[in-house]
């Protein structure tokens, strides 16, 4: 009987939603991100819109775009489910938002890449922009490239390309394994690696190359993590994240394993707390474009590390959100309007000063360029990684910096631009 | 026959752990003929629990107060939620699991959030007990198989040799006699349940920070759990712990070996570049769908054999 | 004759309804969310024959829905690339129908020869496998990237492309009236009735000398063709079949989905279907919890309300048939009980948003908003009154609920008298 109720509130909430949503300023610049906001892995989400309105608050604090107007972000939840991806956006089409934001699940952002080019092709004057801000399959700036997508993230491929180019520097490397997850991104890893070790780390031996079944069904990684002590391995590359990162790290610490992991999400601060102790006693690397220890950040960048910590109590992570931000801001006023097809001109080539070094959207393949870094996790760092004002005692420190022309890859899109 | 030795006994190792997590399943369903799928999530919540209690006290109380937590949850949850539904028969209580599954893991994460629990093992039993082909055992693992078997013994002792165990099991499928000589089957019922909630809890306690203590725990352990007790034969202790240990050892034979799935087609004459939908096929090895076989394995035996490897009833 | 007219009004409501309502909810997102109802309605219908009709609970039924939105993906993108022979993309939920059947048929040959919990447990090892399959067989599934697909495929007859959704709605409105007048034609053949006896006692049907695996069996396939045809007409409305359309969560949904419209009554279903779908794409913008609410629906459902919502209406139907004025005395003490209920679930659900918000918060501010009054978090106030709100409606449903229930019972007396007379 009590449920009848339940709906009849649920209406009630429904009507407020909606007028507290045609209510808002009719002259911002509204940006749709398209990200799961439920399910067990909201936190991802949550904290992409967090990083987001973060970027956009700053960009307005200094008086917004265009003379005045306002950006705003609008988080869409997907629930990690295709279906509900492209019901969102609908829903973008709907409110005529210009702007979507995704990066969580390659296959999500897959399907607006497809939406966007039969609905751009089906709807003139109605065109929607994709900025794509973690999602790394390297086909989308290659075959599957199209004008509507920008990717502000390394691909598979120059991430793999900045670790090869560490691995080949680090002389503790001999012996390699290479251990991925068995779907699209996994796969992309093993590929490139294979290819890019081929060229980069001649000296290095690949002793092992296996693939598992991803999404934390392996419950027990020791009788890979026994293979892997029987080829010799002094180090695994892995693309692996999650709870196929977490069982693995514990178990190689439990099992006294000893190798070096080299890394793509080793050190999200959200999933931080999932190598538990196991996370001061790995010899763990990862590669960003940037990390808080890293030496000769730009001052810009360290006020905002401050503000997003003062007001978020989490370590600043992703800078690739802030470029996007910037950029978008950018290419608005370079472009005098927010109509996204001269805003899209407007960030073919674009440029920024990132963490690094300068950062470039490329306009051949909407492939953002930049200067990479692999880091160590421990806790013998100034600066520890918080996440929502808990403090894990570990953090990142500096091996190398690789530069811009090392993580630079040929394309092979042929861009279909619009006119 | 060394590297066969060695996938044995971390085949065992493992067997024993996913028996663990079973355990309280199997001993719900063999009492009271119910099929508790929110398992995985009381693990869920013991795991939490512990984290929360050990990073107060310590791990030694959390072992006790977690399970115990759990324990009376479960049985709250049958007095007032599965009880009431009883009357409408399996299929109802089922449903009601089932919902409960989904109930307890939002609440969970609404209380925990959505990040993983950095929840460690003891520092206690942190050390290598011994090494193995270059592998160290920590005192951790070996404490979880000790623990392990003493909940077999504990639970066969129980069932098959206390007053209690076979008043309990008369209980299932003679209710009105076993009252009618004085006692209380509902009340029964009602601890049956929290003990094998509480069973959850232990193993949630005890297997939270070797698996990870993490908002996704629940949907990725309840399959395997259910694949163990209805390969072993649904309500069979010892089922369930053939069919752990089996899974275990394949798991790690399938894995260390690495066999490729091409000799079978071979036979058909397949070639070995062979393309369209049997391109997938040949590149098949064992340890790419090691996790995975259990699944198969569970519709070749729900086909051959309904009831499982030791059932002693259908349902 | 008088039924037979009342009945086929009914359905030309429903044409009438199903015309209209694109013209009032007009923007593509409703378009959408009406799309998807129409998928839904077909593929809960059709599961109902399983666990409604049937008494079959299934935990894998997605399989057949999923493995003919994926086949139909790929006739689509045949027909698109010139490999396959046109077929006309209005008859392909038909196509999407025979896959259903195709794997309907052996699977349910197996898992039919008992019902209950054994019949559940190998549905839900089915679903298990088809899910690991989906990224092991990568040529077929294209792994947890799942199938793309173009609708606007092949010659346009009669201008029709497919290319805006509205044709689309059109189309799965057509279809879904088809499904759902053959579906409920079924419940009336001696199937139907053959159907509902398994369900309800099998032992005595065995006596008489019916096979009780074949009837299943032919329950199960048909049920199966259904849930292919909604597949289909899902492969074709999103233009992509994922990893999770085969998986638990879809079997899942279709089971909340039934379970709460009512699985006893045919309408039940298409209720369930209707609600759970607008939740689901409106709820979740709206609050974090919308999960757990959905979960404690279907709780109070299974424990309190076996017929669902549905049920919780039809059990008024003997009175208002009889004579509407038995209403009357009912009237005050329902508002009451509805009334108390309504208050009670306010409470409880500002607490639950209240608790939500603390915990995924991730600013120090703790000003929040709650029933868009803004409130802060932090303070005591905002806790008291939910909770005080919630103590007072549950105190006042304790109150109001043996009223209603005795009015109802009151009523029903005087049916149940009249019905003697």
């Amino acid at each position: 009987m009590g449920k009848l109720k339940l709906a009849v509130g649920v209406a009630g909430a429904l009507a407020v939603g909606v007028a507290s949503l045609s209510a808002l300023a009719a002259e911002n610049i509204r940006i749709g991100l398209i990200e799961p906001l439920s399910g067990p892995i909201a936190a991802i989400g949550s904290e992409a819109l967090d990083n987001f309105n973060h970027a956009a608050d700053r960009v307005n604090a200094r008086g917004g775009v265009l003379g005045g107007r306002k950006l705003e972000i609008i988080g869409l939840d997907n629930a990690m489910k295709a279906e509900k991806t492209t019901e969102q956006l609908k829903k973008a089409v709907d409110m005529g938002l210009s702007y979507v934001i995704q990066g969580v699940g390659s296959n999500h952002a897959l399907n607006i890449i497809k939406f966007l080019d039969k609905h751009n092709k089906r709807n003139p004057g109605k065109e929607i922009v994709f900025l794509n801000h973690s999602a790394v399959t390297t086909a989308f700036t290659n075959e599957l490239c199209s004008f509507w997508h920008f990717r502000f993230d390394a691909n598979v491929d120059m991430k793999v390309a900045a670790l090869v180019t560490q691995i080949s520097r680090d002389p503790g490397v001999e012996k390699l394994y290479l251990l991925n997850q068995n779907y699209a991104y996994g796969k992309s890893f093993q590929a490139a690696a294979n290819k890019l070790l081929k060229e980069r780390a001649t000296d290095v031996e690949l002793v092992g190359d296996e693939l598992i079944v991803p999404f934390g069904k392996v419950l027990d990684f020791t009788p890979y993590i026994a293979k892997i002590k029987a080829s010799g391995a002094d180090t695994v590359l892995t693309g692996n994240w999650g709870p196929d990162l977490h069982r693995f790290v514990k178990g190689a610490v439990d099992s006294g394993l000893g190798a070096t992991f080299y890394t793509v999400y080793g050190g999200i601060p959200s999933s931080i707390g999932g190598y538990g102790d196991a996370g001061k006693k790995v010899n763990l690397k990862q590669v960003t474009e940037m990390h808080e220890n890293q030496d000769g950040l730009p001052e810009d960048l360290r006020d905002y590390m401050k503000s997003y910590i003062e007001a978020y109590e989490s370590t600043w992570y992703p800078d690739r959100y802030r470029w996007l931000i910037e950029q978008l801001a950018a290419a608005i006023d370079a472009a005098g309007t927010a109509d996204p097809i001269p805003v899209a001109g407007k960030l073919e080539g674009m440029t920024f000063p990132g963490p690094l070094g300068e950062v470039k959207m490329r306009a051949d393949d909407h492939q953002m360029q930049m200067p990479l870094v692999v880091s160590t996790l421990t806790s013998d760092v100034p600066k520890h990684l918080i996440y929502k004002g808990k403090d894990f005692g570990i953090g990142f420190k500096t091996d190398g910096v690789v530069e811009r022309a090392d993580t630079t890859l040929p394309t092979s899109c042929q861009m279909d631009r619009p006119g | 026959m060394e590297v066969f030795a060695f996938s044995l006994f971390n085949g065992i190792l493992y067997g024993m752990l996913l028996f663990m997590l079973a355990s309280g399943l199997t001993l719900i369903f063999s009492m009271m003929g119910v099929l508790n799928f929110a398992h995985a999530s009381f693990f869920m919540l013991g795991a939490y629990l512990a984290y929360q209690i050990s990073a107060y006290v310590g791990f030694w109380p959390g072992l006790v107060v977690a399970p115990l937590i759990v324990g009376v949850i479960g049985a709250a949850v049958e007095r007032w939620g599965l009880r009431p539904v009883h009357k409408f028969g399996h299929v109802a209580e089922l449903l009601f699991t089932f919902g409960l599954a989904f109930v307890i893991e939002e609440v969970v994460q609404l209380i925990w959030g959505k990040v993983p629990m950095p929840y460690d093992i003891p520092a206690s039993m942190n050390f290598a007990a011994f090494s193995w082909q270059g592998l160290d055992y920590s005192a951790y693992r070996l404490f979880m198989l000790v623990i392990s078997v003493a909940i077999f013994a504990a639970l066969f002792l129980f069932i098959a040799k206390t007053r209690i165990g076979l008043i309990i099991q008369a209980a299932l499928t003679q209710p009105n006699i076993v009252s009618a000589l004085g006692h209380d089957v509902p009340r029964i019922f009602m601890w049956t349940f929290g003990f094998g909630c509480a069973l959850a809890g232990l193993a949630g306690v005890i297997g939270g920070n070797v698996l990870g203590t993490e908002p996704a725990m629940a949907i990725t352990l309840g399959p395997i759990v259910f694949v163990v007790i209805v390969i072993g034969g649904l309500g069979s202790l010892w089922g369930a712990l053939v069919a752990a240990l089996f899974i275990g050892i394949v798991d790690n034979l399938a894995i260390s070996y690495d066999l490729s799935f091409y000799p079978l087609f071979a036979v058909f004459g397949v070639e070995r570049d062979v393309t369209g939908i049997m391109q997938d096929l040949v590149r098949l090895t064992t340890a790419s769908i090691a996790p995975v076989l259990p699944y198969f394995l569970l519709v070749l035996i729900l086909i051959v054999r309904p009831r499982g490897l030791f059932g002693t009833r259908d349902v | 004759m008088a039924g037979l007219a009342r009945r086929s009004g009914i359905w030309l409501a429903a044409v009438a309804v199903v015309l209209v309502l694109p013209w009032i909810f007009s923007s593509g997102f409703a378009i959408t969310t009406l799309n998807q109802m129409g998928v839904l309605i077909i593929f809960s219908l059709a599961y109902n024959m399983l666990l409604g009709q049937g008494g079959m609970l299934s935990f894998g039924h997605a399989v057949y829905f999923g493995l003919a939105g994926y086949s139909v993906a790929h006739v689509l993108n045949g027909i698109g690339a010139g490999t396959l022979p046109y077929v006309p993309v209005s008859l392909l939920p038909l196509v999407g129908g025979l896959v259903g059947l195709l794997f309907g048929i052996p699977i349910g040959f197996v898992s039919t020869r008992r019902a209950g919990t054994v019949f559940a447990m190998i549905s839900l090892g089915f679903a298990e496998m088809m899910t690991a399959l989906t990224l092991i067989l990568i040529v077929f599934f294209n792994g947890e990237e799942g199938v793309q697909t173009d609708r606007w495929a092949g010659p346009e007859p009669f201008g029709i492309t497919y290319g805006p959704d509205i044709q689309v709605y059109y189309l799965i409105a057509a279809w879904c009236l088809l499904a759902t007048l053959a579906m409920y034609a079924l419940t009336h053949t001696p199937f139907g009735r053959m159907s509902n006896a398994v369900r309800d006692n099998p032992e005595r049907l065995q006596f008489v000398g019916y096979s009780t695996h074949r009837v299943r069996w032919l329950a199960f396939a048909l049920s199966s063709f259904f849930a292919g045809m909604a597949g289909a007409l899902h492969a074709l409305n999103v233009e992509h079949v994922g990893f999770e359309t085969v998986g638990v969560g879809q079997s899942g949904l279709v089971l909340f989905m039934v379970w709460i419209g009512g699985a006893r009554a045919f309408i039940g279903p298409i209720f369930g279907a209707v609600v759970i779908a607008f939740l689901n794409s409106n709820l979740s913008g709206i609050t974090e919890a919308w999960l757990l609410y959905l979960g404690i629906l279907f709780m109070v459902t299974v424990m309190f309300a076996q017929g669902g919502l549905s049920g919780l209406i039809l059990m008024h139907e003997s009175i208002w048939k009889t004579d509407v004025r038995l209403f009357r005395p009912m009237v005050r003490p329902y508002a009451l009980g509805i009334g108390a209920t309504i208050v009670a679930c306010l409470g409880a659900i500002g607490l639950i948003e209240l608790i939500y918000f603390m915990s995924t918060r991730s600013t120090r501010d703790t000003g929040t908003s709650l029933y868009s009054v803004p409130v802060d978090a932090a303070s005591l106030l905002p806790w008291l009154v939910c909770a005080g709100v919630a103590a007072l409606g549950a105190e006042a449903c304790r109150r109001a609920y043996r009223p209603m229930a005795a009015s109802y019972a009151d009523a029903i007396e005087t049916v149940k008298a009249g019905a003697a007379r």
